[in-house]
């Protein structure tokens, strides 16, 4: 029997017709219902529900008017100030990610790797206020690390730097960034076989035509998708920009937050949806081709 | 001759990179512990800051609520995940890539999205306590614990065990008490401690349905004394990863045995 | 006389405690296919990848066509190899992979397209172009990797255990395809692998190897027949290791006294050794001396497993013959038939 259930299933329950519903319904085997309908009342339904309701305005009339003023100001920037944070942010965390990924590919070692994936399976999840908070005690006017470095002459703040700015936002995302980057890199650097480059070699490619020819070409996926991943991360951080920011930075996140918050004026009651569903599709975006990527790239990872 | 230098060198590069990054990664760690400790000064250091977390009022109460929320978490995401994926593994995986399909959707949307429609979405009686939250974290959690208990599984031909099994003369229920549970426990382990982990720091979902847990608690009492919040900063980051990593490191060990068939 | 194509001197290599080349010296004419064989870790893979330049050796010196080629990078010797297995790149089809070493070789796009396509019709794969590796059987993708380094028309061609990751059946198709293709090519080539029934059927000339250093090396033929110490004799092929007694250079081994390879007046235990069709069994009541425990069918022949009162096993192998009356409990008379036996020290 051909699942057709997989196709229909990705569409917004409140969206699908009553009849295509009860034959997606029929064709759930009796064991996998509780998953279904768990996720239906607390995943797919609330998403809906944003999918809908951005597109209403206060007396529950279809309209335009929310997704328009996302490209306005106030709204349009901070769309651009997340997505460049997300940007920047992935090309910091993949690059050095990228460097690190292959320095513990090469010195290998069982017992080195294990810890690392420990360590950055941690250090992945650390985010929020103690993130944020550890940055600025360490890195703050009174810190030990600035008195550190104006003790050898480098006097951070008088160079203007602050950690709430975009630079600092960056820096501190890094610290999860990277473990990120390593977590999901790795296994695409540890798949390059010896053979590959010793074939190369032996086929008169120099270390240069090997990496370009060879070994480049077959990280370049990999590389794509984590970076993929990164700025949906970025893009998609609420907690750490909230502990980060002074209300300085405009982030997509933030506003939602501030417009749930109930600071609310009479029109805006539903742009927290809008820019929701706008923070779904910038994501969706994004991630949907790292999935399709990693799950190709797998075939020859095993 | 040239290829053992070049070993060497390469090795000194590598290990000067890792060495460079453990650096840098210790850096704010070491900065934050010693701001935390100070008592009046840069030269004054003690444990005032850190006896001053529990003085607070609400750090026994929040903390509470956050292990109550975790506590249910666990329970509907294994009530839930660990059924249906044995059964997918048992039944001969038609299903499996439906269920892989749709177990990552949460992994796609936003939690700051999740948690605006959640705002308006959910059943109102769930709206009027707490718990509400662990629903959704089981939402949250699920791509993670379903990979982990899919993983955990895929290693083990369960269909063979069980049929062995019943072919010596065991019961469905023996079956499920020597075979099954003894062959999923790591997995169910790992799922289980995945959701404990995100459960534990989950901030923004908590923060957007205005609810009071330990990490939303963490966040307002940092307004008021710096050196405290630092304190509680430093304090929840060990305790978080001293208990990831202790997983991690003696997880792992439980759940290499599918490695033994490389 | 025949210019030499690749001569090794004196190589040796050491992994930490591990002496894993001795003194390892030989010499490949041109066109010849000469294997090494020997058990893991008797250095084979070592030589053959100090050959190819992935690996640089302790001492020793390496030469092709009269040139010292120790100290030449691996991607200039201009050799083909092929590895056990996963040497395709995956992101590169069957056409593209082929074509890689003439890319590097700057060949222009319509000879390599030339080359390329004449080799993939030479190994049976001319309508797998544009699959990738992935989707490919094991077998296929050896002929790949052998394709591939056999387009560049290298100086010499190293095989590197290549069938040993395959099927039995597809083992044997696949190395009368190497063979077919390296006679017809005229390719030198260096072939390594533990299967002794794979070396001793392709080869012109087989050199054996134990801890490193190179046993013998000589055809199928002698190798087989006039093995010249216990491991060679024992290595290849079935050979059954029978104690007796030696006497002022002989042995008596059934019943009969036979002159071994020992001269002189040398005393003592030694193992008999002899080859399983050398053991004549005939069914016998009175001057029985062993036993039948199985007997396995095999065509136009049959191993029989005997067992003698002193419980020694032995390996024979006898013609098939439609009166002959061995089953698992017979009594037999065993007798050996050469004239002159092997025996080495206990």
């Amino acid at each position: 029997m051909r699942n057709t259930a997989e196709s229909t299933v990705v569409v917004k329950g409140a969206s699908s017709s009553r009849g295509a519903l009860h034959r997606l319904i029929k064709q759930i085997p009796l064991p996998l219902l509780p998953l279904f309908i768990f996720l239906t009342i607390f995943f797919f339904w609330p998403i809906g529900a944003v999918a809908l309701k951005a597109f209403k305005d206060n007396d529950g009339a279809y309209t335009f008017t929310n997704i328009q003023l996302l490209f306005q100001d106030p709204y349009r920037l901070a769309f651009k100030n997340s997505i460049s944070l997300g940007f920047i942010s992935a090309l910091v965390g993949s690059i050095i990610g990228l460097i690190l990924a292959i320095a513990i590919e090469k010195r290998g070692g069982i017992r080195l790797k294990k810890f690392v994936a420990s360590i950055s399976g941690v250090l992945a999840n650390t985010g929020g206020v103690p993130l944020a908070f550890m940055f600025l005690a360490a890195f703050g006017p009174e810190g030990l690390v600035t008195n550190f470095l104006k003790a050898i002459g480098i006097d951070l703040y008088e160079w203007g730097f602050t950690l709430f700015s975009f630079t600092g936002l960056v820096i501190v995302y890094s610290y999860f960034q990277i473990p990120i980057m390593i977590i999901v890199f790795s296994p695409a650097v540890s798949s390059l076989r010896r053979e590959w480059q010793e074939s190369a070699e032996n086929l008169g490619a120099s270390r240069f035509a090997y990496w370009l020819r060879v070994g480049i070409p077959i990280l370049l996926p990999s590389f794509l998708a984590s970076f993929l991943l990164l700025f949906a991360s970025a893009f998609s951080a609420f907690a750490t920009a909230r502990a980060m920011t002074v209300g300085n930075i405009a982030l997509v996140p933030l506003v939602i937050g501030s417009l749930l918050d109930g600071n609310v004026t009479l029109n805006q009651a539903n742009l927290g949806y809008a820019l929701a569903l706008g923070m779904i599709v910038i994501s969706i975006l994004a991630m949907v081709p790292y999935l399709y990527i990693q799950s190709r790239t797998s075939k020859w990872q095993k | 001759m040239k290829k053992i230098s070049n070993y060497v060198s390469k090795n000194i590069l590598s290990t000067t990179i890792l060495l460079v990054a453990a650096f840098f990664l210790f850096l704010p760690l070491i900065g934050a512990t010693e701001f935390s400790l100070r008592d009046g000064g840069p030269d004054r250091h003690s444990f005032r800051s850190y006896k001053w977390i529990f003085e607070q009022s609400g750090f026994k109460e929040n903390l509470g609520v956050t292990f109550k929320v975790t506590a249910l978490a666990v329970v509907l995401n294994l009530l839930i995940m660990v059924p249906t994926v044995t059964w997918l593994h048992i039944s001969g995986q038609k299903y499996r890539r439906l269920v892989e399909v749709v177990t990552i959707l949460p992994l796609i949307i936003p939690v700051v999205a999740l948690a605006t429609g959640a705002q308006t979405a959910l059943p109102s009686f769930l709206h009027n306590t707490v718990l509400e939250l662990s629903f959704m974290y089981v939402v949250i959690a699920m791509p993670y614990s379903y990979r982990a208990l899919d993983i955990g599984m895929s290693g083990k031909p369960l269909n063979t065990y069980v049929a062995a099994a019943r072919n010596l003369g065991a019961s469905w229920l023996k079956v499920l008490l020597t075979v099954i549970t003894p062959c999923i426990w790591p997995s169910v382990l790992a799922a289980l401690f995945l959701t404990v982990a995100l459960s534990l720091g989950e901030f923004t979902l908590a923060q957007l349905l205005h609810w009071s847990t330990f990490p939303t608690w963490v966040s307002n009492v940092s307004q008021e004394n710096i050196l405290g919040a630092t304190a509680l900063s430093v304090g929840s980051l060990f305790s978080a990863w001293l208990l990831l990593f202790g997983f991690t490191f003696f997880g792992s060990n439980k759940t290499d045995s599918s490695k033994d068939k490389e | 006389m025949t210019s030499t194509s690749l001569k090794v001197k004196g190589l040796g290599r050491q992994f930490g405690t591990v002496l894993a080349l001795d003194n390892f010296s030989i010499e490949v004419p041109k066109g010849e296919l000469i294997s090494l064989l020997g058990p893991s870790g008797c250095g084979k893979t070592t030589a053959l990848r100090i050959i190819a330049g992935l690996e640089k050796s302790d001492a020793g010196e390496v030469h092709l066509n009269e040139k010292n080629i120790t100290n030449v990078s691996a991607h200039l010797r201009n050799m083909g190899m092929v590895f056990q297995a996963y040497s395709l790149f995956p992101h590169l089809n069957v056409s593209e992979n082929v074509a890689f070493g003439l890319k590097m070789r700057k060949i222009s796009r319509s000879e390599r397209t030339k080359r390329v396509n004449k080799m993939l019709e030479l190994v049976g794969l001319d309508h797998h172009h544009k699959r990738f590796a992935h989707q490919l059987s094991g077998g296929q993708q050896q002929r790949v990797a052998l394709a591939r380094a056999l387009v560049i028309e290298p100086e010499v061609l190293l095989l590197d255990e290549p069938l040993s990751a395959l099927d039995a059946q597809v083992r044997t198709n696949l190395r009368e395809e190497i063979r077919r293709l390296q006679i017809e090519l005229g390719t030198t080539t260096l072939f390594v692998t533990h299967d002794q029934e794979e070396a001793m059927a392709i080869s012109d000339r087989v050199g054996v190897m134990n801890k490193g250093r190179l046993e013998q090396l000589d055809t199928p033929d002698v190798l087989y027949n006039r093995p010249t110490n216990d491991f060679v004799a024992s290595f290849v092929g079935t050979m059954n290791h029978l104690p007796a007694n030696l006497v002022n250079g002989t042995v008596e081994i059934f019943g009969k006294t036979l002159p071994t390879q020992k001269t002189g007046n040398e005393t003592g235990k030694v193992n008999v050794l002899v080859r399983p069709e050398s053991i004549q069994v005939t069914p016998s009541e009175t001057s029985a001396n062993a036993t039948v425990v199985t007997r396995s069918f095999l065509g136009a022949a049959s191993r029989v497993l005997c067992k003698t009162d002193d419980g020694t096993i032995i390996h024979s192998l006898i013609t098939n013959s439609s009166s002959d009356s061995l089953h698992p409990g017979s009594k037999v008379k065993l007798e050996i038939l050469s004239r002159e036996v092997m025996v080495t020290n206990v």
